[in-house]
């Protein structure tokens, strides 16, 4: 227990010396905040910089037949536009929308019928959507008023409001989607990284031969487990970080972020769920860089990394992707899934997506949380007999059985 | 203070590594392992160090069986390595720590050894900016600094100048007059007949040859005759068959039995003008030839 702690100071120290972590821990906390303060930032840009334009609305020109029955309509349905009427030719009209005095104009033909002019068309211009609703809606009231029926009459008829409710009894996935979602990327990211992390350092120690020194002044249990609850807690420091500025700089900023629901949704993730997470983030960080640490003792060089820690990466992957198909199909229940969140290298996604999409029995979740961490010691004792073997073996990395037999042979 | 290896076995697989070694080794005086590559060297000493344990036999320590716990190594391996990136003062630390001690006695340890071996200077340095000899003396600190028990040496001259070996030369003679038990694996026989009271060869996994050194050159046949003369070629016209010169201008004449050596003295120094003859002992580094040579 002595050794451990020291190993985990050590490797702790490591982490928190490393130019790189610390370069990149600062950067994403200066990105969160950039990201967070954005919509102040620019609103207070806009505000300030372009006071007049909001006195000076973009002219909108009607002309042709009808422009009396129909102007009152545009009037109210264009409330970004100064609708004005012009009795002008068409070359004249296209004239004044191509020099800029006007930003764009409606000739008629009949109510019907009509020609937008623009010069030129924004992809997010919807003028001509809003101009058609409004013509068939001008048009069945002067169809229904011909047929004896009321313009008042008429347009109650047309314009009729429905009011309805929607009652959520388990999870409103249309919310949960977009924190599940960041929640797993985030998972899977920092699985990959920090994995790798710990496979190249354990193979660097292999390849300085600073391992003669270290098998022999310590309990390899004690390394493997000091190396991974190391950068465990480094990762959930940095993540803290990240996040935890996220959160403040999200509540400095709340009102400007009010109308946004995919970040109203992220940061107000039930607290109960927020536990659930952690649980399986552990969970899930643990079983993985076991693998990577065993694998990396497997390396002789740090060339080899990359082809070893394929098979891991490789089972990651998939777990990563059956997730994010049932979060992106909007279907977490299926049968693949429920099996999946038992599985220990795939429950940490698959349980977490499950809870946070849909309602999962108590049972379900103590068994799959009770499996994972009976697997976490077995994988963890399995790590520590191969890294054992591993990092006496010099040469072409050794294939799994032959790791299996120096097991069972020592 | 005794250490004592009995019957120790070892195979990886099929391959037997290790086919009975025994060994003794006491307080005070330092023993020679030596042996071929594979003969089986480092794996007895990963045994020793309960790297990895015996596939059967007894590590004895004072009669008893040995309790890791209690008897601490200092090993320095043969293949170097600490940390490269990292500070030396903060790597010293660590492995002195790991061998349980406290963190203030590892910080006054690593102090005391930098500043005996010259190496204060590089206290804060970190161990890639230094040369391949300093490196060797940082990492013998990581076999030192926490008083160790006993002291396993691999190959530890390797790579350094004749200053730098003189000062190792004078520390590890400081600990074995500490009473320690040294342990000394090399291929430079000439600082194992410095260092060491008594050897044992190992080849193929076996000891073949153990005790001290100045009684086994005292057993070993006295059937050679060294002679200096300036007549060179004519002792070497006569005694064409059994004689053969050596590097630094000496002759070495084989003979049958060593019952002939005052017969073929006569000879000589009745017919020759001869500065020196003498019966030649055999020196470490032919007895190491001897046993080692039809390796196993």
């Amino acid at each position: 227990m002595k050794q451990f702690t020291k190993i985990l100071r050590f490797e702790l120290k490591n982490y928190f010396s490393n130019k790189i972590f610390i370069g990149v821990t600062i950067f994403l906390i200066i990105a969160i905040i950039g990201v967070m303060f954005f919509p102040r930032i620019s609103e207070s840009l806009s505000s300030s910089d372009n006071p007049p334009q909001t006195d000076e609305l973009p002219i909108m020109i009607v002309s042709g037949n009808n422009v009396d029955f129909i102007n009152e309509g545009f009037t109210n349905s264009f409330p970004d536009y100064n609708v004005v009427i012009i009795d002008e030719s068409i070359e004249e009209i296209k004239e004044r929308v191509y020099s800029g005095s006007a930003s764009c104009a409606f000739v008629f033909e009949s109510i019907t019928k009509y020609t937008y002019f623009v010069n030129n068309l924004s992809m997010y211009d919807q003028n001509t959507y809003v101009a058609d609703e409004i013509l068939q809606e001008l048009y069945r009231i002067s169809a229904m008023t011909e047929n004896g029926i009321s313009p008042d009459d008429a347009s109650e008829i047309l314009s009729v409001q429905i009011t309805s409710q929607t009652e959520i009894l388990g999870k409103d996935q249309i919310e949960n989607y977009f924190y599940t979602y960041i929640m797993i990327f985030a998972l899977y990211m920092v699985i990959i990284l920090y994995g790798q992390m710990i496979a190249t350092n354990v193979a660097t120690e292999k390849s300085s031969r600073a391992m003669e020194l270290l098998i022999t002044s310590a309990n390899p249990v004690s390394m493997m487990f000091g190396k991974v609850i190391a950068s465990c807690t480094a990762g959930f420091i940095q993540i803290a970080g990240v996040f935890g500025t996220a959160l403040i700089a999200f509540n400095m900023n709340k009102e400007y972020w009010s109308d946004n629901e995919l970040i109203n949704s992220i940061f107000n993730m039930p607290a109960y769920l927020f536990v659930y997470m952690l649980v399986f983030f552990v969970l899930g960080f643990f079983i993985y860089a076991f693998m990577y640490g065993a694998i990396g003792s497997t390396a002789s060089k740090l060339e080899d990394i990359n082809t070893s820690v394929m098979p891991v990466t490789l089972i990651f992957v998939i777990a990563f992707m059956i997730v994010m198909m049932s979060i992106i199909s909007n279907d977490v229940d299926t049968s693949l899934m429920k099996i999946c969140s038992f599985i220990p290298f795939t429950s940490p996604m698959a349980m977490f997506t499950r809870l946070a999409m849909s309602s999962v029995p108590a049972f379900e979740i103590v068994v799959s949380i009770v499996l994972l961490m009976v697997s976490v010691l077995l994988i963890g004792y399995i790590a520590a007999k191969i890294y054992r073997i591993g990092v006496l073996l010099y040469g072409a990395p050794p294939k799994i059985s032959s790791i299996l037999k120096a097991i069972k042979n020592k | 203070m005794k250490l004592e290896l009995l019957n120790i076995k070892k195979s990886f697989g099929n391959k037997e590594v290790l086919n009975g070694i025994n060994i003794c080794a006491e307080g005070g005086k330092a023993l020679g392992i030596l042996g071929r590559n594979g003969a089986g060297k480092t794996t007895t000493i990963r045994i020793l160090m309960n790297v990895f344990p015996a596939d059967s036999g007894n590590i004895i320590f004072d009669g008893r069986e040995i309790d890791y716990n209690t008897v601490s190594f200092g090993y320095l391996p043969e293949e170097r390595g600490l940390y490269p990136k990292k500070k030396i003062i903060d790597q010293l630390i660590y492995f002195a720590e790991l061998k349980d001690i406290s963190r203030k006695n590892a910080i006054n340890a690593v102090d005391y050894w930098l500043e005996r071996l010259c190496m204060s200077e590089y206290r804060n340095k970190r161990l890639d900016t230094l040369s391949k000899g300093n490196q060797q003396k940082i990492q013998l600190i990581t076999a030192l600094a926490h008083d160790p028990k006993i002291i396993i040496l691999d190959e530890p001259f390797s790579g350094l100048d004749p200053v730098n070996a003189l000062l190792l030369k004078e520390v590890i003679k400081e600990e074995i007059a500490k009473g320690k038990i040294v342990l000394f694996s090399s291929h430079q026989m000439n600082y194992i007949e410095e260092f060491c009271d008594s050897i044992a060869i190992m080849n193929g996994g076996r000891i073949t040859l153990s005790g001290d050194i100045s009684s086994i050159k005292r057993n070993y046949p006295r059937n050679k005759l060294c002679v200096k003369s300036s007549q060179y070629s004519q002792i070497m016209d006569e005694y064409g068959q059994i004689c053969s010169a050596e590097d630094n201008g000496s002759l070495i004449l084989h003979m049958d039995s060593p019952d002939k050596k005052m017969e073929i003295m006569k000879n000589i120094t009745e017919k020759f003008d001869v500065d020196e003859i003498k019966i030649a002992e055999p020196t470490l580094n032919d007895i190491f030839v001897e046993y080692t040579g039809n390796q196993i």
